[in-house]
């Protein structure tokens, strides 16, 4: 190693010896925006095929000493307009440039590697890129994945629930993973964040069963989105092999926003708004039939007294019908000079939720500082502290404890009076094991997360000539997750008097531990008129969780602390490390602009896989051809046409324990047990692999005012990992297995541009269409079904040749692997998303997106406890005429089986619409002076209407969270918010 | 020169990080748990401990899906759950619904009935030869760790055996990955009685003194080798009465902890001391106000003999019953479990009452009406309802000792009365009107054992 240090600094030595330019002639202009004719400041100039240029001053003005008495190419290009090319001599040494916005984003810089990137017009993938003004610039957004919906084709994100604070799954281009979440890679400012539902305990003390039915946040949730300057979707392992291992799912990769040369700006902004429930579903009313036919004989007595009394309350408006008021207050400051650039942002987020006593809140504070230590060496540095405070209540699923609203308001009628009378006494809930007004008033379900998110990057130019560049780039992070988490029911509730031990506290601590490092060199060089990137590089990255669950019951009147318990249990003590290294090489290729093309490979090395020393390679190639930029293509209506095909491989990591045949503690009678553990671990066990292919067509017309993208693409997976069920009679239940096969086929389809482009009026639009089909193609165990809750309330059927969203159920049908029927897909038939923009009389900014998914069917268990009831909205009419209430028959006849709780969950929403209003700035500078530079006014939605079929409060949502699988099962869940906000921006 | 001494820095501090290889990974083993292996050789005597109350520990495993599941197969009792309608439509078998492969309660590796037994039948193996491939113990300390090891098995593969009953069960389950063939009831049975005489046999070469590991609480008075031998006898004593091997059933009481005139309550529990262990699952807080809660089935209230003290005892009458509607009816539990004074109380997995009524059942089988009436009035008069005055005829004796039975044994963590009915053939005296569901015979292998077979097959 030290010899290649020598050297390098030898490199270095040379380079600032050998830095004068022979000066020949002098190229002067200045660079405007063609619509407004406003001076575009820091548009690039530079000379073609050189490393050669510089950038406008702040009045659009620009010089440049060309280095030979030749004609150049100069290349002018400025952020989010289209980069135009012109021909300079000595005789023609003035240029005064009109750039065109980029409608189409044909410029726009996407990252393609771990260390190095390309402009969309030569980008022979399909990357989906959403900017800071896409994400967060139409309305309020309480986290980053909710900010994407419908803005990334190919991309199926799913809210599991209305409690504030997040909880939301993103698949890429369908299922890539039987097993765990198959959720994509997220890497923020190079840091591999941890993204991970963590444990809150609600599952457990609510008796609903494994943490996946905690509802808890991911915790992409805590990044403030409006720190986000662009993020990148890469959607498959054709544009994500680099990545290796882990890309599986897809990479999500979050640029955050950084400080600007020039004078310091100061922002600030404030949005108040408020929530109120998007959809609520009536509950049923009751007659005295009706009583007298749900109750049997002994009780009818007691009811009917209950009913005359007269009292009515609607239970659904009562618990979910609230206003919630919603804040969020941000401060940037950014700026800098040529040597240190900064970007500061504070930012506090406080959202109430629409069911009492429940909320979000987030304090995050942002220092991103960028600064030139030598010319050639540049430090960046971001830092990130985050705190969320989130309460998300008690909805969702349950067992015997009534620790859900949903779940018991389900069953009690709406003449009986739950609420607590004068002496602040809860009635006992006669239909029900527990009272939920005293829930909602007095219990806890609270998650506080600490964060520190901090990343570094060092570029270093080790050596530069006119044709060609080496350069060093070493970067890393840390993400840093602290979370308590307490969930709590006090002594007095209904369910815990009846309890041997009432009260019940869990107390969970996590700490999780990301780091990753990275060293690259990019050398860019020419060889003729092509131009060559070679990057080679390594990765490594170790992850280490540690989570502590202690309980207590018996608790002492009013205390939570876990010394107050006369039962004190240590309910989970659980470690994970996981240690991974990779290396890559990647050889870029661009011939004039014209022919693109990319080789690379990646090795990579987990401590996961059952041989943590077996490096397994990641190839991937992509070719991109710009016909447009051929001399032989008369640009008229076509002005941009590129045929792409790529193809790449990547990996899904193997889940932690896998390897592992434990011998578990167990306590009994005061000793501590050792038990075989009924998993066999898998010494043998590989990552699942996956293949992508994937071609298009990328078009731009009339003068790339108009875009179009489309893209097919075949993901073929393999070692997919599922567990092997093994004779249970042998004492063992389980062994992971590799055996599984599954394929992805699709299509993406983007068409957007710039409909009017005039001086006071801009329509922008754009329409996204997307599809995946998943299929398994290889099972390689017997058929089985899982997932949900088992066949007669429907279930997922894994078997050779269907799709593993299959939703089966009874009655038995032998005709089918598995032998239950067929009752429907969550697979979605399409997506598609709308979404428009208009500026007018320059003021005046409306915005709207409108998502649309077709198909995909839920299985709403809701309606089942609510049947169970008699709580459905019409659930004593009788559709049939045969005595028999709807809500004792629901189709299909004979009205007992799994189908009648499959629904298509199809909808339209208006996810997002915003008007926003500039205040002339004549007008701001008449009134302030020169002390307010800027201010903008606005009003704005989120999840303004929806339109859906469904029974259900939202056809999005998932009682398990985020799965591959069984992530469509309702079960009283917290009703989606519909969010009204008012802005103000004030910019000094 | 400045600039180039930081750029020379910056690489050192680079090379530095390098140094310390980034692409070299640590092992990492099982950071939360020991592996496996760790015992399979040379394990040292604590480790022989933690095994053996680890099968302990799997010797409870079958409590709770057994006791609520097969009692209200045997309506003993319902067990009412608001929360998941299930455990009445499903497990009544309303609306004819009977038991699949993969049916609710006990998925596809037939839970507590199934999976948690061979989980015990596991663990025992792995003790044996834990025990077997070390020198740390004397042999007849290797003898009773044996010997306990194969008197649980015994006890285990009753219960799949008698959840399946003519479906058959695998009985060479030593090799995880290749387990031998089903066989039928009487050849499983015949396995039992086999390795009860096993145990039996290297309990005698265990010696005479303190068992030589520390037991649980839940074998309180049962703590020297002869003590839990008797134990075994009484074990054994049962699985004879299921192979109808009478003789063997009288036989194996002279040996057991039997005691005519002793404590009916008397015998080996499983223990529930709550955190870190487990609460008493069948622990339920007089008159909570829930709507989960096992419930007595009101056919044994209505059954009952009036003044019977075991009614009185083990049942408790609500003040306010708990009501489920279902789909078929509504069911009304009016009386709760009374046995469990707490929620760490013991729950005895076989008891000197039982002893007693086998002795009875042996005798009228053996058509000795005489000392079967003995042992009847024993269980009689211990319940406060006199003598028996009825006919003594074999099959009159065998109604009365079944009566006797259902409410002597009633609820305990194995399913009696839906054994008893099914060992004389009369589960259609099993009453279904209380709630219109079928009374099962039977569940089929799980799904689980299905797919092995096609998965080896393959």
């Amino acid at each position: 190693m030290r010899e290649i240090y020598k050297l390098f600094s030898a490199m270095v030595l040379f380079l600032l010896t050998t830095g004068g330019v022979w000066a020949q002639y002098t190229v002067t202009g200045s660079v405007v925006d063609e619509r407004t004719g406003e001076p575009l400041i820091g548009a690039n100039i530079l000379i073609r095929n050189t490393t050669q240029g510089t950038v406008t001053d702040i009045d659009g003005n620009f010089s440049l000493n060309v280095s030979t008495n030749e004609d150049v190419s100069l290349a002018i290009s400025s952020l989010g307009y289209l980069s135009q090319n012109f021909t300079v001599s000595p005789t023609n040494t003035t240029l005064n440039v009109r750039l065109r916005e980029d409608a189409t984003n044909l410029e726009e810089v996407v990252i393609t590697g771990l260390a190095s990137n390309v402009k969309r017009s030569n980008l022979a993938n399909a990357v989906s890129s959403v900017s800071a003004r896409e994400l967060t610039g139409t309305t309020t957004i309480q986290t980053t994945d909710g900010a994407l919906y419908g803005k990334v084709a190919g991309a199926t994100i799913r809210s599991n629930g209305g409690a504030p604070g997040g909880g939301m799954s993103i698949q890429l281009r369908g299922i890539s993973s039987l097993t765990g979440a198959s959720q994509p890679l997220i890497i923020v400012d190079g840091v591999y964040i941890n993204n991970s539902f963590q444990r809150t305990g609600r599952a457990t003390v609510s008796g609903a069963g494994a943490s996946n039915q905690d509802d808890g946040a991911n915790r992409l949730a805590d990044l403030n989105p409006n720190d986000i300057e662009s993020i990148e979707v890469l959607k498959g392992p054709s544009a994500a092999a680099i990545y290796g291992t882990r890309a599986n799912a897809g990479v999500i990769i979050i640029t955050t926003k950084r400080g600007a040369e020039g004078r310091t700006r100061v922002s600030f902004s404030q949005d108040v708004g408020f929530a109120t429930p998007l959809r609520l579903l009536g509950v049923d009313d009751w007659s005295e039939d009706k009583i007298n036919f749900f109750f049997p004989e002994a009780r009818r007595p007691i009811e009917l007294e209950r009913f005359r009394q007269g009292v009515r309350i609607d239970y659904e408006d009562y618990f979910y019908n609230n206003t919630a008021l919603l804040t969020n207050t941000r401060l940037n400051v950014s700026g800098g000079t040529d040597k240190t650039k900064f970007f500061i942002s504070g930012n506090i987020t406080n959202e109430d939720g629409t069911v009492r006593n429940t909320g979000f809140e987030r304090y995050s504070i942002r220092a991103n500082i960028d600064h030139k230590i030598t010319n050639s060496i540049k430090l960046g540095v971001s830092s990130n502290y985050i705190k969320s405070d989130t309460d998300r209540g008690f909805t969702g699923n349950q067992n015997n404890s009534g620790a859900s609203i949903g779940y018991s308001i389900a069953y009690v009628p709406n003449y009986f009076d739950l609420r607590p009378d004068a002496n602040g006494i809860y009635p006992v809930n006669p239909y029900f094991s527990e009272n939920p007004v005293a829930v909602t008033d007095h219990a806890v379900n609270n998650s506080d997360v600490n964060r520190f998110i901090q990343a570094f990057t060092l570029d270093i130019d080790l050596f530069k000539t006119s044709r060609s560049f080496l350069k060093a780039q070493v970067a890393g992070g840390v993400d840093f997750l602290q979370n308590t988490t307490l969930v709590y029911l006090p002594e007095f509730l209904q369910f815990q008097r009846g309890q041997a031990n009432p009260g019940d506290a869990l107390w969970g601590k996590q700490e999780s531990l990301n780091t990753n490092f990275q060293a690259a060199l990019v050398y860019n060089w020419n060889l003729g008129r092509v131009n060559m990137n070679s990057q080679a590089g390594l990765v490594r990255l170790d992850f280490k969780n540690d989570a502590l669950f202690n309980r207590g019951r018996g608790l002492a009147p009013g205390q939570r602390n876990l010394q107050q318990a006369s039962v004190q249990e240590i309910n989970q003590q659980f470690f994970s490390e996981v240690q991974e290294a990779g290396v890559f090489l990647q050889q870029e290729a661009n011939f004039d602009d014209k022919i693109i093309g990319t080789v690379g490979i990646r090795w990579d090395k987990s401590t996961l896989n059952g041989d943590p020393n077996l490096f397994y390679a990641f190839p991937r190639a992509s070719l991109a051809v710009n016909l447009t930029n051929f001399d032989f293509w008369n640009p008229t209506v076509v002005s941009q046409l590129k045929p792409r095909i790529a193809y790449g491989e990547t990996a899904g990591p193997v889940a932690f324990g896998n390897t592992f045949t434990p011998l578990e503690g167990a306590n009994i009678g005061g000793l501590l047990g050792s038990v075989v553990s009924p998993q066999i671990g898998n010494r043998q066990i590989r990552p699942e692999t996956a293949q992508e292919l994937e071609f298009g067509l990328d078009a731009n017309f009339f003068n790339n005012r108009i875009g179009f993208e489309a893209t097919y693409y075949i993901k073929n997976t393999q070692n997919n990992i599922q567990n092997l069920n093994l004779a249970p009679s042998t004492g063992v239940i389980i062994t992971p297995s590799n055996e599984a096969e599954l394929q992805n086929k699709g299509i993406e389809l983007a068409l957007f541009g710039t409909v009017v482009d005039k001086a006071n009026f801009r329509w922008f639009s754009r329409v996204l269409y997307w599809q995946n089909r998943v299929n398994l193609t290889r099972l390689g165990i017997p058929t089985y079904t899982a997932g949900a809750f088992g066949s007669a309330l429907g279930t997922f059927l894994y078997a050779e040749g269907y799709a593993p969203t299959t939703i089966v159920g009874t009655p038995a049908d032998p005709s089918i692997p598995g032998g239950f029927t067929v009752w429907g897909n969550a697979q979605p038939d399409f997506n598609m998303s709308f979404y428009n923009s208009f500026n007018i009389a320059r003021n005046f900014e409306l915005s709207f997106l409108v998502d649309w998914r077709q198909g995909g069917d839920n299985i709403n268990l809701t309606s089942f406890l609510t049947d169970g009831g008699g709580t459905t909205r019409g659930w004593f009419n009788d559709d049939t005429g045969d005595g028999i209430p709807n809500g004792r028959q629901r189709p299909p006849a004979p009205y007992n089986n799994a189908g009648r709780w499959v629904q298509d969950a199809s909808f339209v929403k208006v996810r997002e619409v915003g008007l926003f209003y500039t205040v002339p700035k004549a007008t701001v500078s008449q009134a302030f002076g020169g002390a307010i530079e800027n201010i903008r006014v606005g009003t704005s939605a989120n999840n303004l209407f929806l339109f859906t079929k469904y029974e259900g409060y939202d056809p999005e949502t998932s009682t398990f969270g985020a799965q591959a699988v069984a992530n469509n099962v309702d079960i009283a869940p917290y009703p989606t918010p519909r969010r009204i906000f008012f802005h103000l921006t004030v910019d000094f | 020169m400045k600039n180039t001494n930081k750029i020379l820095g910056a690489l050192a501090m680079s090379a530095l990080i390098l140094g310390c290889n980034p692409l070299q990974l640590d092992t990492i083993d099982d950071p939360n748990n020991p592996s496996i292996e760790s015992v399979s050789s040379n394990a040292s005597r604590e480790q022989i401990q933690f095994l053996l109350t680890g099968l302990e520990f799997r010797h409870r495993g079958y409590v709770t899906n057994v006791s609520q599941a097969w009692n209200t197969f045997g309506r003993e009792v319902w067990y009412l759950n608001a929360s998941d309608p299930r455990f009445q439509t499903d497990w009544l078998g309303q609306a004819g619904r009977t038991p699949d492969r993969s049916y609710f309660g006990f998925g596809n590796t037939g839970a507590g009935s199934w999976a948690a037994p061979y989980q015990a039948i596991n663990q025992a193996n792995v003790l044996v030869t834990a025990a077997g491939n070390t020198n740390v113990l004397s042999p007849e300390e290797t003898s009773a760790v044996t010997g306990f090891a194969r008197m649980i098995q015994g006890y285990q593969f009753m219960i799949p055996a008698n959840f399946v009953y003519d479906n058959g069960i695998r009985i060479d389950v030593t090799a995880p990955l290749n387990p031998g063939p089903f066989v039928n009831y009487d050849v499983a049975l015949d396995h039992v009685a086999n390795l009860l005489e096993q145990a039996e046999s290297s309990f005698a070469a265990a010696g005479a003194g303190e068992f030589p590991f520390t037991l649980t609480s839940g074998f309180a008075g049962f703590t020297s080798v002869p003590a839990i031998r008797q134990v075994n006898q009484a074990i054994l004593a049962r699985a004879n009465a299921y192979r109808n091997n009478w003789q063997g059933v009288l036989t194996a009481l002279e040996g057991s902890f039997m005691n005519m005139s002793g404590n009916l309550q008397a015998g080996p529990a499983h223990p529930f001391t709550g955190p870190p262990d487990a609460f008493n699952p069948l622990y339920y807080v007089p008159d909570a106000a829930v709507n989960t809660i096992i419930v007595v089935h009101p056919s044994v209230l209505a059954d009952a003999t009036p003044g019977d003290l075991r009614v009185a005892n083990k049942f408790f009458e609500r003040e306010i019953p708990v009501t489920i509607t279902t789909d078929a009816t509504p069911l009304v539990g009016t009386h709760q479990d009374a046995r469990w004074p707490t929620n760490t109380a013991p729950i005895p997995f076989i008891r000197n009452e039982e002893l007693i009524l086998l002795k009875a059942e042996a005798h009228a089988n053996l058509s000795q009406p005489e000392l079967a009436v003995e042992a009847i009035n024993v269980i009689r008069n211990a319940a406060g309802i006199g003598a028996y005055t009825g006919p003594t005829d074999q099959a009159s004796l065998i109604s009365e000792i079944l009566y006797q039975r259902r409410y002597s044994l009633w609820a305990e963590p194995w399913g009696h009365r839906w054994i008893d009915t099914r060992r004389y053939d009369r589960l259609d005296e099993i009453s279904t009107a209380f709630d219109q569901g079928t009374i099962f015979r039977q569940f089929p292998h799980p799904q689980a054992e299905l797919n092995w077979d096609q998965y080896v097959g393959n």
